[in-house]
């Protein structure tokens, strides 16, 4: 923390630095790499720069020995306490000897506690990120009890007055130690076989601490996909069922959440788990990911329902999902369209249905699946989808001379 | 199983509204995982695992070459300059249009103001105006204009007023509109040439062949790019990826390319290809083409579109052939069905959620084959074409959301259908997204990539799912962006997107740049390198990539250029033990390069191919077996470096010597690349060689040296490019020359072309031995058979005397010392002056009493003295300095003329005085005769001018007394007597003075000729008055007033042409000079002149003996009557 005046003077310059020779008549700002951008200083300073670009350039070609061995070399920039000069920017440093060490091949473990360490303590602004990037590799290390620690460290740290970032970067720790507590607590259940009541208190514990902060987090837009889960998993196993319907529901439905698909997922994979009604749910998803795969439930749920409308819309959903690349040659689909197709033949104006659906591909669904070339494509990959095809090609493109099946 | 969505991503926070963090804050992501997630179920705390959204490790991969290679030969091609212009040198580009273009610059009022100007030198009878007026000294101005000089040095004052007079009217643009529109321009092209959007996209596509068998040897398809000067033929050419050899090469020599010769340059080319039919769409700024071709088929030309303004993208539909999106700067982006004409899809008259102040769209497909996304500067949305008016929604946008950063532009978007269905690439100045449209406004993945400037090019080569089972990790997909202007190209990897999320692999990586393999390259010489470095600095116009990471472990990266040059660079794969994945039909590395060692070919069109075998230089291929036809190509191609040596080694290898020669000459050259002689020659050590470095470049990431095949690929393609740049090299600005034709010639005697041949082949055979040797050819060498050379005299001794002008006079004197020097000085300032005067009246007194004690002894002669006295007085004054007859003749002559040719006059009069000194000159010197005159009067001797007599037989003495003026310096005579009546006199007599100058020559010159011998007094004056007799009047006005101080006899060492001037005015002003004198002196006066000379002779003798015996000689004038007469006292 010792040269926070450093890092803001950093700031200070970087910000008008190229803004006042081009970055105004430029229509496009460009950026320039953070070494290369202030030419001036002497000395020692230039040679720190120059000992910058060379690594940069090193990493950047993947010479990771060159890079280490220019890093020992500058290892002073550091050290450098100049009031006068700018110090050229220690976040970049400890990021790059980061990188360094992720490559470097006797790397030990003790290497990166000190550099993360450092890194920390090199400014007050960064703090929190790094906290979290040390957690982050003990976790991948598999030191979910020393992440967990330095979770918690992290948490208690405060800076000055709090800006927006460093309110986020705290809730974000808050729920990676959560993340942390669960899987503690997962461990502790599944070693709970002989009830003790010692353990129960503990995972109850673990769920306690573990519930506020995920639960606080949930409450904030943004994608918390594994937060959900755990969270959901233990209020399940806590029997806490309205909860975590109330939270898969806010997480699908609030508007000011991003359109996640897995939201709707999660939240249509729970009802069904439960036996609730699970056509809104999936219509959401549809109007959502038309192409997501739960769309071959969502089809034959429809199939099921024994009714004229329902049919003619898992006709719509099948050719939808049939629009898509992913879905073209999948012989399941043009099954059950065959199905479909084959279930509203029944119907008095079975004609007109397939016309009202295919009005808006009538001219280009003949060029997307049976051309020549998909004819020939298909009989040589897939001879079982040819049929299927060419069994619904003159049903669903009814104006056109189509060359599908002519070989 | 494309379709599937990953059932987890990673947490991050939803930010709505503006980018907050600055562009240039944010350091550079290095090292960072950005976030984990949990896999595991639910069990024990071991059987969790977590994965980072960026992974530390990706695939390695390595070149094989540590410089790209050049896939064509070079061609003409138009270079730009290296840096961006920079807008405030506008006025030297207007300067440049002034000068290179005068007739659009001033063409209108030259033609108006044209008849009042004349150039020509006035004695020319030409028909023009009476008034017009003549500017000859002004063509010297412009003329200097073509050089570089000095502008203190060379001023033309008579531009400079012309100029203020007439500069804001003889424009016909007005300069400050001119420069404005300049400053703009030339502030368009630096923005241009740092960031070029409409080259977004990229000109450069391979379009893959379908593979016969999965295994072959190599790959075949079709590479699309422009070429031609202007980049706008379209070249389809048919090129083969090998997978043998030492290491991957590319081979175009096979096929010659099909051109279309197109309107405008090529900006943008986009495929689809449906593995058997293949559709390009070709985008230039105004028009657009599709063409349909397939491997069997020649390319077809379908349609041809026109648009109003400029298009900005086009896009190849992936799912229906024949669809093409285009989007133009009027915002308008149409579907394109060929053959079926356009609709209008989207119109978005400002941006999309900014106002970004860009007119760039571009307009990409998506997944579904209705919905397109509509990009500009500042986001990304999904459109559905199918409605009217179209819906649409956020796909991607500069926000928070995205964590982006302020002034962070969208650059490039881009559909990877190939790689995943539902994923597209947006990159911005600073980071690469990996954007899925089944859920929008989140990026899946970011990268910082690190580039000095925008990603514009893409390429994305799909994961191999062949890889999986070879390397134990599951493989990537890659990326790979290039940069405009600075030829950057980086490597992005990535895994996930279906089922797993997406993990970023690796941090980016750099691969080679054209710009960059100089360094590894042989030697040149500096104006090559610099011809060449220009060349390869050219900015990027396109990426594309060989794939053949599925079968053979390795992709070939293409590059092309503004220069039309397209640079490949083959890439390995490595896995973690340090091996090749290669599928088992092709062997081990060090076996395959047993098999074939001939490394690939540079390649050429058949038809722009070098006579001669092009691959004869290559080392592998032993240069000494080389057949006969071969081995004068040999020898040029191995010259590459050496243009000035070029000519010489040509012609030599026309003599006999042709075979012995060549390789000498070959291992000369050679040895000077960098000390590659090893490599080269002989043959079979390069083979050696090149043998360990395969084996070597395993270690690193990228090896250090070249292979020599490389090397020689790259030789020859550096003597094309030396050849083809030649004829294009721009003319260099003009520099003084000097016409040497004539100068050497040698006469055409048939005897002498004899002894001439003996001698040239004597000093060939000798050059030859010395060049083998390697040693210096000196003339000891050679004197044997040149002969022995004539003995040069040596120059005269230098004759000080012949240089009369004072800066002559000064630098004599400082050769002799800095004493005189100094002297020279003091006379010229006339600080001496009081001590002079001091010494003159001393010497005054002690002449009267030298004269009281003579008595009257020189009453006889005393009349006729007392009018010498008068004319030497005369003299005296004349030599002051009066205003130059010049002068009065430059006023006199230009009676009568209109205003302009008054005004003409002034100015040339003004200008004519090179230095503002000399300008000042002539109002001095016209007051310095009353000035004197004051002085001088206030000492009441008018006659106190008289200086000791001399005698008149020192002529010589006297010749070399006016030299030597320090020596003399008492003897100054101050001129005295100048009533302000004598300029009347001047000024009449004016006329008649002239017009006895060139008679008079000599004989006018004795003023002092009442009391000297005609001949020796004349002489000085002669000699002085010669080399000078035409100088200009700046000099007369310059040292008039000099010659009265510093020299002991004003009116003799006066070294000007004006000398004879003054004598006119001798004869007549006895009146005003007699004055003092009485007038008895008078009537002597006016006929002593012509006379005088006459009769002068035994009597001056007697006078000089007389005063020879008074010791004093060496004095010019020494017969100054007013002595005698007062002698006489």
């Amino acid at each position: 923390m010792d040269d926070w005046t450093a890092d803001l003077e950093v700031d200070v310059i970087c910000s008008d630095d190229d803004s006042t020779r081009r970055g105004k008549s430029l229509k496009l700002p460009l950026v320039k790499p953070v070494c290369a951008k202030r030419k001036s200083g002497y000395g020692f300073h230039q040679s720190c720069r120059m000992c910058l670009e060379k690594i940069r350039e090193a990493m950047l070609h993947h010479r990771w020995q060159e890079a280490a061995e220019y890093m020992a070399c500058c290892s002073q920039i550091l050290e450098c306490k100049s009031e006068y000069r700018v110090p050229p920017n220690k976040v970049l440093i400890r990021r790059i000897s980061t990188e360094i060490l992720h490559h470097h091949p006797n790397t030990t473990m003790e290497d990166y506690n000190v550099v993360y360490e450092r890194m920390k303590h090199s400014g007050f602004k960064h703090y929190l990120m790094i906290s979290l990037e040390h957690a982050f590799h003990l976790m991948l290390h598999g030191k979910i009890k020393d992440a967990k620690q330095k979770l918690c460290d992290a948490e208690g740290w405060k800076y000055g007055k709090e800006s927006a970032i460093q309110i986020q970067n705290t809730r974000l720790i808050q729920a990676y130690r959560s993340l942390l507590d669960y899987i503690i607590w997962c461990d502790t259940k599944s070693s709970l076989s002989n009830k003790d009541y010692f353990d129960m208190q503990n995972a109850l514990n673990s769920f306690r601490k573990a519930s506020v902060n995920l639960k606080e987090i949930l409450k904030h837009p943004g994608v918390w996909d594994p937060f959900i889960l755990s969270y959901v998993d233990m209020l399940e196993f806590y029997q806490d069922h309205d909860e975590a319907l109330k939270v898969l529901t806010d997480y699908a439905l609030d508007e000011n959440f991003p359109p996640n698909p897995n939201a709707q997922v999660y939240l249509y994979r729970y009802l069904k788990q439960h036996d609730a009604p699970q056509k809104k749910q999936m219509k959401n998803l549809h109007s959502l990911v038309p192409s997501h795969e739960l769309m071959l439930d969502y089809i034959s749920y429809l199939l099921q329902a024994e009714k004229k409308a329902s049919a003619q819309k898992a006709l719509a959903v099948i050719l939808e999902m049939l629009d898509f690349a992913c879905w073209r040659t999948n012989l399941d689909l043009w099954r059950s369209l065959q199905g479909v197709i084959q279930k509203l033949q029944m119907e008095d104006n079975f004609e007109s249905i397939v016309r009202e659906t295919m009005a808006s591909r009538k001219d280009w669904w003949y060029a997307l699946h049976f051309t020549s070339f998909h004819g020939r494509k298909d009989s040589k990959e897939n001879p079982e989808l040819l049929e299927v095809k060419a069994s619904l090609a003159k049903i669903l493109c009814p104006d056109r001379e189509l060359k599908y099946a002519a070989e | 199983m494309d379709y599937q969505f990953p059932h987890q991503l990673f947490p991050g926070f939803y930010n709505c509204g503006p980018p907050d963090v600055d562009l240039k804050v944010d350091p550079e992501r290095w090292g960072s995982y950005n976030g984990v997630i949990p896999q595991g179920n639910v069990g024990p705390r071991s059987s969790w695992s977590f994965t980072p959204r960026h992974h530390i490790r990706g695939e390695t991969w390595c070149h094989t070459e540590p410089v790209p290679m050049p896939l064509l030969s070079p061609k003409r091609a138009f270079l730009g300059p290296l840096t961006p212009p920079d807008p405030q040198d506008f006025t030297e580009h207007m300067q440049n249009f002034f000068t290179d273009h005068s007739q659009d610059a001033f063409g209108g009022m030259s033609g108006v103001l044209g008849e009042n100007f004349h150039f020509r030198p006035k004695n020319r009878k030409e028909s023009r105006r009476k008034d017009a007026v003549s500017v000859r000294g002004m063509k010297s101005g412009p003329d200097i204009l073509k050089h570089k000089v000095c502008h203190q040095t060379y001023q033309f004052n008579l531009l400079k007023k012309y100029s203020g007079l007439m500069s804001d009217v003889i424009h016909d643009i007005p300069p400050e509109l001119l420069g404005s529109l300049l400053y703009e321009e030339l502030a368009g092209q630096r923005d241009r040439m740092l960031f070029f959007e409409n080259a977004t996209g990229g000109a450069l596509v391979f379009v893959p062949f379908s593979q016969s068998s999965s295994i072959s040897s190599s790959q075949r398809g079709c590479l699309l790019y422009p070429a031609g000067q202007g980049l706008d033929r379209l070249n389809f050419h048919e090129v083969e990826m090998h997978y043998q050899g030492v290491s991957p090469g590319l081979d175009a020599r096979s096929s010659k390319p099909i051109s279309f010769q197109l309107q405008a340059p090529v900006r943008q080319i986009s495929y689809a290809s449906n593995s058997q039919d293949s559709c390009v769409a070709v985008r230039a700024d105004h028009f657009c083409g599709v063409w349909r071709f397939s491997e069997g088929n020649e390319p077809r030309l379908l349609q041809v579109i026109n648009t109003e303004e400029v298009a900005t993208c086009i896009n190849v539909s992936p799912h229906v052939m024949g669809e093409v999106l285009v989007a133009n700067e009027s915002t308008v982006a149409s579907l394109w069905t060929v053959g079926q004409g356009m609709q209008k899809v989207r119109v978005e008259d400002s941006n999309l959620y900014f106002n970004a102040q860009s007119s760039w769209r571009w307009c990409e497909f998506s997944a579904h084959p209705r919905v397109m996304l509509y990009a500009d500067r500042t986001g990304v949305e999904l459109t559905d074409m199918r409605e009217s008016p179209a819906c649409s929604h956020t796909l991607f946008r500069i926000s928070r959301s995205s964590e982006c950063r302020s002034s962070e532009r969208l650059v490039l978007s881009k559909y990877l259908g190939q790689v995943h269905p539902f994923h597209h690439l947006i990159t911005t100045q600073c980071s690469a997204y990996v954007v899925d449209e089944r859920f929008p406004c989140v990026p899946m993945l970011k990268w910082d990539h690190m580039m000095e400037s925008p990603p514009v090019f893409c390429h994305a080569i799909p994961d191999s799912a062949a890889f999986v089972s070879v390397g134990g990790e599951s493989s990537t997909t890659k990326l790979l962006l290039s940069s405009y202007s600075s030829q950057e190209i980086t490597m992005l990897q990535y895994s996930g997107g279906r089922a797993q999320a997406c993990l970023g692999r690796g941090p980016p990586q750099a691969l080679l740049r054209p710009r960059e393999a100089l360094k590894h390259l042989p030697v040149q010489i500096p104006h090559r390198l610099h011809a060449v470095s220009r060349r390869m600095s050219s900015p990027a116009a396109g990426l594309t990539c060989i794939d053949g990471t599925a079968r053979r472990g390795s992709m070939c990266v293409l590059q092309l250029t503004e220069a039309g040059d397209i640079f490949y660079q083959v890439l390995e794969h490595k896995l973690a033990d340090g091996s090749t994945p290669r599928s088992p039909a092709g062997g081990s590395p060090p076996e395959r390069a047993a098999e074939d060692p001939s490394p690939p070919a540079l390649g050429s069109e058949g038809a722009e191919r070098l006579p001669g075998e092009s691959q004869t230089v290559i080392p592998d291929t032993p240069v000494k077996d080389t057949g006969g036809p071969t081995r004068g190509m040999a020898a040029c191609t191995a010259v590459a470096e050496t243009p000035e040596r070029e000519q010489p080694t040509r012609t030599t290898l026309n003599f006999d010597h042709e075979g012995r020669l060549r390789d000498q000459l070959i291992q000369m050259d050679l040895g000077n690349d960098d000390g590659n002689v090893a490599e080269v020659d002989p043959a079979g050590n390069a083979k050696k060689h090149s043998d360990e470095e395969a084996v070597n470049i395993t270690d690193g990431p990228a090896p250090v040296t070249l292979s020599a095949g490389s090397l020689a690929t790259w030789k020859q393609w550096l003597q094309k490019q030396n050849h083809c740049g030649k004829k294009s090299r721009p003319q260099s600005s003009q520099h003084f020359r000097i016409r040497t034709t004539g100068l050497l010639s040698l006469s055409n005697t048939g005897a002498r072309d004899a002894c001439e041949k003996g001698h040239t082949e004597s000093l060939r055979t000798h050059m030859r031995s010395c060049m083998s040797s390697r040693s210096l050819l000196v003339h000891s060498t050679v004197s044997a058979s040149l002969g022995v050379l004539d003995v040069v005299p040596m120059p005269s001794v230098v004759d000080t005397d012949a240089w009369s002008d004072p800066l002559s006079q000064r630098l004599t004197l400082s050769w002799q010392g800095e004493g005189l020097c100094q002297a020279w000085w003091e006379e010229e300032l006339g600080t001496n002056r009081e001590a002079k005067m001091e010494a003159l009246r001393r010497k005054r007194r002690q002449a009267k009493e030298a004269r009281r004690a003579a008595g009257h002894r020189l009453k006889l002669s005393r009349s006729f003295d007392s009018s010498a006295n008068y004319q030497s007085e005369r003299d005296d004054f004349s030599s002051i300095g009066w205003s130059s007859p010049a002068s009065r003749d430059v006023w006199s002559d230009r009676e009568g003329c209109g205003p302009l040719s008054e005004l003409a006059t002034f100015l040339e009069e003004t200008q004519r005085d090179p230095t503002p000194s000399s300008s000042h000159t002539v109002p001095t010197s016209t007051a310095s005769p009353k000035r004197v005159g004051d002085k001088v009067s206030g000492h009441h001797t008018p006659g106190g001018t008289g200086t000791p007599t001399k005698s008149p037989r020192a002529a010589e003495t006297c010749r070399k007394a006016t030299r030597r003026p320090a020596e003399d310096s008492l003897d100054t005579l101050i001129p005295t007597q100048d009533d302000l009546s004598q300029k009347d006199f001047l000024e009449k007599e004016d006329e008649r003075d002239r017009l006895r100058i060139p008679a008079a020559g000599s004989s006018s010159q004795p003023h002092g000729s009442s009391s000297q011998p005609h001949g020796s007094s004349s002489q000085p004056h002669s000699s002085f008055s010669q080399p000078h007799g035409s100088s200009s009047q700046p000099h007369g006005s310059f040292s008039q007033p000099h010659g009265s101080f510093s020299q002991p006899h004003g009116s003799f060492s006066q070294p000007h042409g004006s000398s004879s001037q003054p004598h006119g005015s001798f004869s007549q002003p006895h009146g005003s000079f007699s004055q003092p004198h009485g007038s008895s002196s008078q009537p002597h006066g006016s006929f002593s002149q012509p006379h005088g000379s006459l009769l002068l002779p035994s009597r001056v003798s007697r006078l000089t003996s007389s005063q020879g015996s008074q010791g004093l000689p060496g004095r010019s004038q020494g017969s100054q009557p007013k002595k005698k007469t007062r002698m006489g006292f």
